[in-house]
C-alpha cells in the first residue's frame, strides 16, 4: 500500500522509512483509556474508520476482546502517495476482574471512539452503612 | 499506584506490568505507555494521501472530534487542518473517577500542515468528517487530469 511513487509531495518531517511501513500488520492495537468509577469501570477506545455496524464486542469468561474493521473509505481506484497508517482492523483483548456484571456491559461508538461501560456487579458496589445512633 | 480490582493478573499483563513499574522507578514518573500500542503511531493524529485520476484525497486519522472545532485554511498548496479533542470531558459530569488503569490516548490540540501538489482546483476543496476519519478531496485542474486516448483502429 506504500508507494513510493509521488514523493514530490514533500512533507518535511521525520518518518518511518516505508519499508518498515509495509512490513506491519494491518491488525492495529488501539490505544486505549480506561477509568475506574464508583460503580463500574469505562473503557475508551480510539478506532477511527470503524462504522457502528462493524464494532464487534465480545466477552468470553473473563475476557473481553473488541474488534473493529475499517470500512470502505478510500476510493477503489485510489493510488497511495503518501502513507502514515495502513491497518485494516483494530483488536485488542482485555482480562476482566470478577467483579464486573458481564451481563450488563454497555458499547457505543461515536466518531471513531468506542466507549465500553463494565458495571460492577451489585456484591461489590461501595454501600454506605447507615449508623445508628441510639 | 492504584490497586486494580480489573484483574492483571494474567502473566502477560504481570511482565508489563513490572517492566512498567521498571521504566517508572527509571524515569521516575509515568513516562512510557504501558503497552506497545502506542508506538505504534507515526504521528497524531496520521495522515494518508492518495490520488485517482481526477482528484486528490487526504484522510486524518482524528477521532473523537466535534466536527464544528475542525478548522481547515488552505493558503498557496499548504493544507492547514487543526482541531483538537478533551477526553478528560468525554464521561458525564456526574461521574466520579476513582481511578484510571490506561491514559493511551492523545488528548489536547493539533495541527497538521500539508504540502499539496500543484496543480490542484483549490476553489474545489470538499472536507467530510465521518467515523473519526476527516476526508478532504480536491478535484484535479482540468490540464492535470489524467486523460485516456482512445486509440481508433482504421
Amino acid at each position: 500500500m506504500a508507494d513510493v511513487k509521488g514523493t514530490e509531495m514533500a512533507v518535511k518531517e521525520e518518518r518511518v522509512p516505508v519499508q518498515e511501513q509495509k512490513t506491519r500488520p494491518v491488525v492495529v492495537t488501539p490505544p486505549v483509556d480506561i477509568y475506574e468509577l464508583e460503580d463500574g469501570v469505562v473503557l475508551f477506545a480510539d478506532m477511527p474508520g470503524v462504522p457502528k455496524d462493524k464494532i464487534d464486542v465480545e466477552v468470553d469468561k473473563n475476557v473481553l476482546t473488541i474488534r473493529g474493521e475499517i470500512g470502505q473509505v478510500v476510493p477503489k481506484d485510489i493510488t497511495p502517495l503518501y502513507v502514515e497508517f495502513n491497518g485494516k482492523a483494530y483488536e485488542r483483548a482485555f482480562t476482566l476482574g470478577p467483579d464486573v456484571d458481564v451481563s450488563k456491559i454497555e458499547a457505543s461508538m461515536n466518531a471513531g471512539v468506542l466507549k465500553i461501560f463494565l458495571p460492577k456487579s451489585e456484591e461489590v458496589k461501595p454501600k454506605k452503612i447507615e449508623v445508628k445512633v441510639e | 499506584m492504584l490497586r486494580p480490582w480489573f484483574s492483571l493478573s494474567d502473566p502477560i499483563w504481570q511482565d508489563f506490568d513490572r517492566l512498567n513499574r521498571e521504566m517508572e522507578r527509571i524515569f521516575n514518573e509515568n513516562y512510557f505507555s504501558p503497552t506497545v500500542s502506542s508506538s505504534q503511531r507515526v504521528a497524531i493524529p496520521a495522515v494518508n494521501i492518495g490520488e485517482t485520476a481526477d482528484k486528490i484525497y487526504i484522510y486524518l486519522f482524528a477521532p473523537g472530534l466535534d466536527p464544528k472545532d475542525l478548522d481547515l485554511t488552505i493558503e498557496k498548496n499548504m493544507l492547514t487542518i487543526s482541531a483538537g479533542r478533551d477526553t478528560s470531558k468525554e464521561l458525564e459530569e456526574d461521574k466520579k473517577v476513582t481511578g484510571y488503569y490506561r491514559k493511551e490516548r492523545f488528548s489536547g490540540r493539533f495541527r497538521r500542515v500539508i504540502a499539496l501538489p500543484e496543480g490542484l482546483d483549490t476553489s474545489s476543496i470538499d472536507a467530510k468528517y465521518s467515523n473519526g476519519i476527516l476526508a478532504v478531496t480536491i478535484n484535479k485542474k482540468e490540464e492535470e487530469q489524467t486523460k485516456k486516448i482512445e486509440v481508433k483502429v482504421s
